[in-house]
């Protein structure tokens, strides 16, 4: 169970709070006008990468409010969280140490009990 | 006095007998006693049979790592797969062997075993095949489960268990020497302790075996008390006894389940068992080793224990499981015994070693050959006979003869593993240390300390240095213990996995997993089948699967198949370990969570008066809502339903609507923002009125529908479903938050403020003038779809003018607390009208017939607006709304869309039912295409028939043509497919 620091009101259990799928979606603009495919990326297709990932939450069970989380999907790490307003941080800000596509960090994945 | 007490045992109380029954005879145990001790005292060895074969089970260790002795504890509602070795015992215990039939002695299940040779691993998958899919669900599995499994499930049961949290700095597992030493040297300090240990002694290994003799020139007896009694005195730290922890989480969150009836009679009424749920910023392990055993011929025979168990028994417990018993070892862990067994008086009757006379610890081969102890060094066990219990072990000596003892009890022990399972919950890493011959924890993931046993530190010696070394972080006074011990301080192992199987018989096994039955040629088996990957090879074979997760020997299979692949233990690696460390209940994992607690009931504010009214009631979502109120016991619901529908008809009736969404919507750009929520424009519409509007979700699809009341452009009111008013108003923040946090919005739930009643019917004008002399309802003046704000005796209230059933009607909104007041003036007004409460029943009947849908009930997540019929609600001009793109998708303009339509039984009088589906052909052949199903279904009694919504393909077409309901008995009923409103199509009703 995850510890997450809202930033409206410090670190409280995860129980209180709900996952919004990936951070950073935009919705496109005057939706009418754009074509089949952009649109339906859009509705339908998410990223969900093995190691770092920018994700949305919500306070949902405190002070309702959305926020932005940077999680490293392979250790549950999370690594920064940020305000929905604030600029999204850069990826190479954060220390990957995922081989993607298929690798696995030695430690804390689970994958592995045993040291190799 | 049974001659096996050790009457000298400070734990037992030998002077408070206590009574109990195991398989309905009577014993006699002590205050203290275990279910395993207390029956070992009565010298009783066989305690169950085993899981697949049945085969005759004894006590194999004393704790935790128990792989047997299950028992059914008949006394607390039949509570089964108990370890007799950890449950104590209490006045009037009934306890009961599991997995046998008829009895212990004679099960008949046994034959299993004859008939082995066909029970080879993967037996299941194999063999359960054929000859027809439903064999495995209707013949084999019943059978199976019948005669493999443990214990019955338990009955009547009621759980009485709450949860507790914990935020703590430190948190020791374990209260053994190094528990205890870490946690003294953490009195005082500026951290907050945790001293969590599954006894109710502290102490582990200073009460469990000999090992030491003295702690800083105390008896180790004396040092504990001494040293509880500082813990306990202490400000900063907390004992948790009888405390397991059975999980470790990410960011140290640990759970503990807590005994709090260890040796009496859990009683009805207080908590059973307390959840701790602890979080904490660094946890010391101190949570120990468990020894290993060894695999050879009837390795599982009653008679055969661990050696540090026996010991157990005799320093713990105050019990000798047997007078004369043969030791087998291969490791060091075995000294501590022999010196016991010698110093009681009971020497053993053999010693046998695996390693030669020069590898024995020096001060134990002294003692044996002091002893006139007949010593095998170089020897292994070839098997061990009996019928039921042990009665002779063959030895293979090292001249490679084989000497045949004869003996009722063999001592085992086959190395020790550092108690590792609650580390790799922490993720952290193993790694295998070829000296000890075991895995032990290397890199840490969390912030965790392991130390002793539990690091595989081994050496009594060591135990200043590491602890001083790992606490240093927290700046604590170096700690300096002195420790007298009775054994060599080093432990010593030489490396042995199995004596191999020589002439099999039947009835002989070599067994890897005494819980699961599996035997060592399993392991065999499924690597030579190709399942050579270790955590393949545990499920195929089901090694270590079962309650126990094979504490005792699933390192042992690790070296049994690195030996067969030639492969280094790290290379095989461990399968994962997963919580829990042991099972708990869902009792204790479900805390104060259950019965009426488990969900909140919700309750309309004037729920009392329908109870007296004698509602019957329906749960929608969390809500309690009057369903239809009955007018005697003898009513139906279906009677109930004919008759308030027909009153709203001809009369009128009132509805508790208070359940649905309100919620409220205020701000500058609120306009822009319901505009962009809902399909409906909202612009024109001038305050004071009203709309019926749809919610649709970013892929198009009806999610929500309400009524929206402006009251001007910066203040709004919608209505929602019941059950999507969180939904919808959670997603109005996510959107108002995330994609326009440029909109100046803010909305917020009056679900509960205010209570909402719905009066309907003919004469609804009259009532609702008597009730509010003072509003003019005409037409002119109040029009449908408009709404008013008005007070009433003081209390503000809100008048709507609409109508969920057809008739025309109003919806008064009032402040909760003044609700009662306004529904009973409603009631005692009407009554000269005829006007009755109706229930929800009734108003879905009403609403079907007028084609008004249900989100949810008449749409799943996949039907358009459009496919409703309800293109007029879409505001075309609009430049943008949620989902409106995608009501231009190719798959949502597609032309064989399933859309609402109306459904009538050619034959008036057939019934027709929710869910059934509609085809075109009037013969059923497998496969029909189905056109689509019945979503709603009533007996209409303005009608005199039945009637239905569907949605079905391409449905707007095919209105005026013929089709078919099909039943579950694979009949077909003829209908006719109409437009979805069977009920004033042209609404003169609303604005009469």
């Amino acid at each position: 169970m995850l510890i997450i620091d809202c930033p409206y009101c410090g670190p409280r259990d995860q129980l209180e709070f709900s996952n919004g799928g990936e951070a950073h979606v935009k919705r496109p603009d005057g939706s009418a006008d754009i074509g089949d495919r952009e649109w339906g990326e859009y509705v339908f297709i998410r990223a969900n990468p093995k190691g770092i990932f920018y994700e949305r939450w919500v306070h949902s069970h405190g002070c309702r409010k959305w926020f932005n989380c940077v999680r490293d999907t392979s250790t549950d790490e999370i690594l920064k969280i940020y305000k929905i307003d604030e600029e999204r941080p850069k990826l190479d800000s954060f220390k990957n140490n995922v081989k993607t596509p298929s690798g696995e960090p030695n430690l804390g994945s689970g994958n592995f009990t045993v040291k190799k | 006095m049974s001659e096996l007490n050790l009457t000298d045992n400070k734990f037992i109380q030998f002077h408070q007998k206590i009574g109990f029954r195991f398989d309905g005879v009577k014993y006699y145990g002590y205050k203290g006693d275990t279910i395993a001790s207390a029956l070992l005292r009565n010298n009783l060895k066989l305690i169950g049979r085993s899981f697949k074969y049945h085969r005759p089970r004894g006590f194999y260790t004393c704790g935790i790592e128990e792989p047997n002795a299950l028992v059914q504890i008949i006394s607390e509602y039949s509570e089964p797969n108990t370890r007799a070795t950890i449950k104590k015992i209490y006045e009037g215990m009934e306890i009961e062997s599991q997995n046998r039939w008829p009895s212990l002695e004679t099960d008949i299940g046994s034959i299993n075993n004859i008939f082995s040779p066909v029970f080879p691993a993967g037996f299941y998958y194999k063999t359960f095949m054929g000859p027809h899919k439903n064999f495995w669900k209707k013949i084999y599995e019943p059978i199976i489960r019948k005669a493999a499994g443990l214990g019955k499930p338990p009955k009547e049961f009621k759980a009485v268990s709450t949860h507790l949290h914990h935020n703590v700095d430190i948190t020791i597992v374990g209260g053994g020497l190094n528990g205890l030493i870490a946690a003294k040297s953490l009195i005082d300090t500026k951290y907050s302790v945790l001293l969590i240990d599954f006894d109710d002694q502290l102490g582990g290994i200073l009460n469990n075996s000999n090992k030491v003799l003295s702690v800083n020139n105390q008896t180790p007896m004396d040092w504990i008390s001494e040293t509880v009694k500082e813990i306990e005195n202490s400000k900063n730290i907390k004992i948790l006894k009888n405390t397991l922890v059975t999980t470790y989480n990410y960011i140290n969150h640990l759970i503990a389940v807590e005994d709090k009836f260890v040796g009496s009679r859990p009683l009805k009424d207080k908590v059973n068992s307390t959840l701790h749920k602890i979080r904490t910023d660094q946890v010391i392990l101190c949570n120990g080793h468990i020894e290993r055993f060894l695999s050879f011929q009837n390795n599982d025979l009653p008679g055969i224990m661990l050696c540090s168990s026996f010991e157990k028994y005799m320093c713990r417990y105050g019990v000798i499981p047997s007078k004369e018993t043969v030791v087998f070892s291969n490791n060091s862990n075995s000294e501590s015994l022999v010196f016991s067994l010698i110093k009681k008086g009971f020497k053993p009757k053999a010693y046998i070693d695996s390693r030669s006379g020069e590898n024995i610890e020096p001060d134990l081969f002294d003692l044996i050959r002091k002893n006139d102890i007949p010593l095998y060094t170089n020897s292994l066990i070839k098997g061990a006979y009996g019928n039921k219990k042990l009665q002779k072990i063959l030895v293979e000596d090292s001249s490679g003869g084989v000497n045949e003892i004869k003996t009722d009890f063999l001592c085992l022990s086959g190395g020790i593993n550092p108690d590792v399972h609650l580390f790799t919950q922490s993720k952290g890493l193993l790694d295998w240390d070829e000296k000890d011959l075991t895995y032990k924890p290397a890199q840490a993931f969390q912030p965790t300390i392991t130390l002793g046993s539990a690091s595989g530190q081994f050496d009594f010696n060591a135990i200043n240095k590491e602890i001083n070394e790992k606490l240093v972080i927290f700046g604590i006074k170096p700690v300096q213990i002195n420790l007298e011990l009775n054994t060599s301080h080093k432990f010593k192992i030489e490396k042995l996995w199995e004596v191999l199987p020589q002439k099999q018989t039947i009835w002989s096994k070599s067994f890897i997993d005494l819980q699961n039955d599996v035997t060592t040629k399993d392991i065999r088996q499924a690597i030579s089948e190709g399942f050579d990957r270790i955590e393949h090879l545990k499920r195929y074979t089901t090694n270590s699967m079962g309650t126990d997760q094979g504490k005792i020997s699933s390192i042992n299979a690790l070296g049994i198949v690195s030996d067969l692949l030639d492969k280094k233990v790290n290379e095989v690696g461990t399968t994962i370990y997963r919580p829990p460390y042991a099972p708990l209940s869902f009792a204790a994992i479900a805390g104060r969570n259950s019965y009426e607690y488990y969900d909140p009931e919700r309750k309309s504010p004037i729920h009392n008066w329908h109870i007296t009214n004698g509602a019957v009631f329906e749960d929608v979502g969390q809500w309690k809502r009057p369903w239809y109120f009955p007018i005697n016991k003898d009513e139906t619901m279906d009677e109930a339903v004919q008759r308030e529908s027909k009153n709203v008809r001809e009369n009128a009736g009132v509805l508790d609507g208070s359940t649905l969404g309100k919620i409220e919507i205020k701000g500058k750009d609120a306009l822009a923002f319901m505009n962009l929520i809902y399909t409906n424009s909202f612009s024109k519409m001038k305050p004071g009125t009203s709309r019926y509007a749809l919610m649709l979700g970013e892929d198009g699809m009806v999610k929500d529908d309400g009524i929206i009341c402006k009251i001007s452009d910066e203040h709004f009111i919608a209505t929602t479903t019941t059950g999507g008013a969180a939904t919808v108003l959670g997603c109005m923040e996510e959107y108002a938050q995330t994609e326009w946090p440029n909109l100046n919005v803010y909305m917020n739930s009056i679900t509960e403020q205010y209570a909402t009643f719905n009066i309907s019917g003919p004469k609804t004008r009259n009532i609702i003038e008597k009730v509010f002399p003072e509003v003019n309802f005409s037409n002119e003046a109040f029009p449908f779809m408009t709404f008013q704000f008005h007070e009433y005796e003081d209390t503000p209230i809100r008048i709507l003018r609409a109508s969920f059933t057809g008739e025309m009607g109003y919806e008064i909104y009032v402040p909760s607390n003044q609700a009662l007041k306004i529904w009973e003036k409603i009631i005692s007004f009407g009554k000269e009208f005829g006007l009755k409460p109706y229930g929800t029943e009734t108003m879905h009947l009403l609403r079907a017939e007028k084609g008004y849908i249900i989100v949810g009930q008449d749409t799943d997540g996949s039907i358009t607006p459009f496919d409703l019929g309800l293109d007029w609600m879409i505001g075309k001009s609009k430049k943008d709304f949620l989902g409106k793109r995608s009501l231009i998708r190719s798959d949502t303009v597609r032309k064989d869309r399933k859309q609402l339509v109306g459904i009538l039984p050619t034959n008036k009088s057939e019934k027709l039912e929710e869910g059934q589906h509609i085809i075109l052909d009037k013969e059923i052949k497998t496969p029909t295409p189905m056109l689509g199903h019945i979503t709603s279904c009533y007996q209409s009694p303005t009608l005199g028939h039945n009637f239905a919504l569907a949605v079905i393909k391409n449905g707007q077409s095919l209105i005026g043509t013929k089709a078919f309901a099909s039943t579950p008995e694979l009949k077909t009923i003829e209908v006719e497919i109409v437009e979805p409103i069977f009920y004033d199509k042209e609404n003169t009703k609303l604005a009469s």
